[in-house]
């Protein structure tokens, strides 16, 4: 009979198997001292504090960029490179605007813009982009704009040759 | 020690434990130490070191742990299975291997930029819907509609549909998860998405919904409506839109139950397993539900070892019904007992931690989304069969992720498990540059 060999090997299998485990688990555990995000031994600066209650790491989609409700910021459009503008002007765009190539609030000289090209519009506390439908897209951060997105300081817009910065200050 | 070198000293147990499942099977067979075992354990080694190259080449920065943990699971799947049946173990290491291969090849496909899955989302969220509604054209299997025969293979698309739909899903949410959330109302203290924006969402819930209605099973629609709410909520850190999405199945699940009888066997047998008409009923009864419940009993803490559970008796009808598929942790449990059977849900525990860690260090939405999207999709699977077999929830078809018996799971398991490391790579190699 190998009965004690085959009861041997069952306690081996498992003890094997928990030692693994254990060594998993503890460098797992390393990870998580070093801090939730950094896996590389540094700690990642602590964020804001309206943004360390987001558990799941992602950009909470809710704080970003709220601007104040009683409007002393003011959105605006700022011409990076448009044919006929100036660079550095900015138009302000308040509760929305729209852009193209037709009679609308901002007006480009491009033969790549449709005449009804994008929209801007306030939903809650922010500006968000769409494209109308345009024949030649709208870009986005050099990103192809697909449905509404919400803009941030900074983003560049693009559309035929014209470009503009979305600032909020 | 670098990832990798990590990844190479974690396969050795993985190895060392199919011998000994092997040879302590071996023994209580045929009273005999053979040094087949040994030689088993060499190609299963061989086999994972080839696709460890693989990983070596091209994903030089993914995760060292998720590999070997899946390589222990799969070694549980084939000691589990030669004890049960040889034609099924060598079927299993047939599969997979075909899985390693499908593997490889996803990795090196997508070795680039796995983003280029975004372009085909909408695709694949086509493949995904027709690969699940494909079962409708053949006979259901226990009043659900999951698997295709084909004669000569049996096919669970739902395997297949399940990465699809996280991929779609979470190339979606990437592009309105903002707004879905900035023309929010509060309504009654509650937060619903704008109306504008609503439409899609409601889309995914009534797919979600007819699924459940289409498939006729709870279980697998659970794991793909867990999969969707799990990607919401991180999508969009609003917990009313993840209650409203259950509060949705729950309606759902209660109408099918009501009008369709084989649920409410199961519900039935799930809550009265012992009762005695249904205990003895032929079709639909509580017997296999039962039997799982005693057999995990008879493996006490630590088990009656390996080759020990009782399965069949002579030619009478089998004493656990389905122990290589839905049972199969039964059979773990009963012959490695709860250590044994802890050890099984430590390693997919430690799986899933490592999925969410990867979608914590990814960089872009996407690949959060789908990491977390994948990892979901994969712990629900788990919870849902071992939470049947276990009788806290009605037991349901689906499989144990890499233990079971099954082609298209251990195939479809891979190439899920070749995104997260596609998506590891590239978190990791962004964390180390900055």
């Amino acid at each position: 009979m190998l009965e004690p060999v085959s009861v041997g090997l069952k306690f081996a299998f498992l003890a094997v198997l928990y030692l693994f485990l254990l060594w998993v688990s503890r460098s797992a555990l390393k990870d998580l001292r070093r801090g939730a995000f950094g896996g590389d031994g540094r700690s990642v600066d602590p964020r804001p504090a309206e943004h360390s209650a987001d558990a799941t790491g992602m950009h909470p989609a809710s704080s970003l960029d709220v601007l104040s409700p009683d409007g002393d910021i003011s959105p605006r459009l700022v011409v990076e490179s448009v044919p006929g503008l100036q660079r550095g002007m900015a138009y302000d765009i308040g509760d929305g605007a729209t852009l193209g190539r037709g009679d609308v609030e901002i007006q480009l000289e491009d033969p790549f813009a449709s005449s009804r090209h994008a929209s801007l519009t306030r939903q809650g506390g922010m500006l968000v982009i769409e494209d109308l439908g345009s024949t030649n897209g709208t870009y986005l951060n050099d990103e192809l704009l697909r449905g509404p997105r919400p803009l941030h300081a900074g983003d560049l817009v693009r559309i035929g040759d014209s470009t503009f910065s979305y600032d909020d200050r | 020690m670098t990832a990798r070198n990590r990844e190479l000293f974690a396969l050795i147990p993985a190895s060392l434990l199919v011998t000994a499942g092997f040879t302590a099977v071996f023994i209580q067979r045929n009273d005999l130490l053979s040094d087949l075992s040994l030689t088993y354990g060499l190609i299963f080694l061989c086999l994972c070191l080839a696709a460890h190259v693989v990983l070596r080449f091209t994903l030089p920065h993914a995760d060292p742990y998720l590999f070997p943990l899946v390589a222990v699971l799969a070694c549980f799947g084939l000691v589990m299975l030669y004890r049960l049946d040889e034609d099924f173990a060598r079927e299993q290491a047939q599969w997979f291997v075909a899985g390693l291969i499908v593997f490889a090849a996803t990795i090196l496909a997508l070795r680039k930029d796995h983003r280029v899955l975004e372009r085909y989302r909408y695709s694949i969220a086509l493949a995904g819907i027709l690969l699940l509604l494909l079962p409708r054209l053949f006979a259901p299997v226990n009043g659900a509609y999951l698997s295709v025969d084909l004669g000569v293979i049996t096919f669970q698309p739902a395997e297949l549909a399940k990465i699809a739909i996280v991929i779609f899903l979470a190339s979606y949410l990437r592009d309105t998860r903002q707004v879905l959330v900035v023309g929010a109302r509060r309504i009654a203290g509650i937060t619903f998405p704008p109306l504008k924006h609503l439409g899609p969402l409601l889309a995914v819930w009534g797919t979600a919904m007819v699924l459940l209605f289409v498939i006729q099973d709870l279980g697998s629609s659970l794991m793909f409506f867990g999969a969707f709410l799990a990607l919401v909520y991180v999508a969009t850190n609003r917990i009313s839109f993840v209650l409203i999405g259950v509060g949705l199945f729950a309606l759902g699940a209660r109408v099918l139950y009501a009008i369709r009888p084989t649920i409410e066997n199961r519900v039935d047998a799930w809550l009265h397993p012992f009762n005695d008409t249904l205990y003895q009923q032929q079709a639909g009864g509580s017997y296999q539900i039962a039997q799982s419940v005693f057999s995990q009993a008879d493996g006490g803490l630590f088990g009656q070892g390996f080759g020990q559970a009782t399965i069949q008796l002579g030619d009478n009808p089998p004493i656990l019904p389905a122990a290589h598929t839905d049972a199969i942790y039964a059979v773990i449990t009963n012959e490695l007992g709860l250590l044994g059977a802890c050890a099984v849900l430590l390693v997919y525990l430690l799986i899933i931690e490592r999925g969410f860690k990867t979608a914590m260090l990814a960089t872009d939405s996407f690949s959060k989304l789908l990491a977390t999207g994948l990892t979901a999709v994969l712990a629900l699977q788990v919870f849902v069969i071992v939470g049947g077999v276990t009788k806290l929830i009605p037991l349901t078809g689906v499989t144990l992720p890499f233990i079971s018996y099954g082609g298209s799971s251990i195939v479809a398991n891979f190439i899920l498990l070749a995104l997260l490391l596609l998506v590891s790579d590239r978190a990791r190699r962004e964390a180390q540059a900055r």
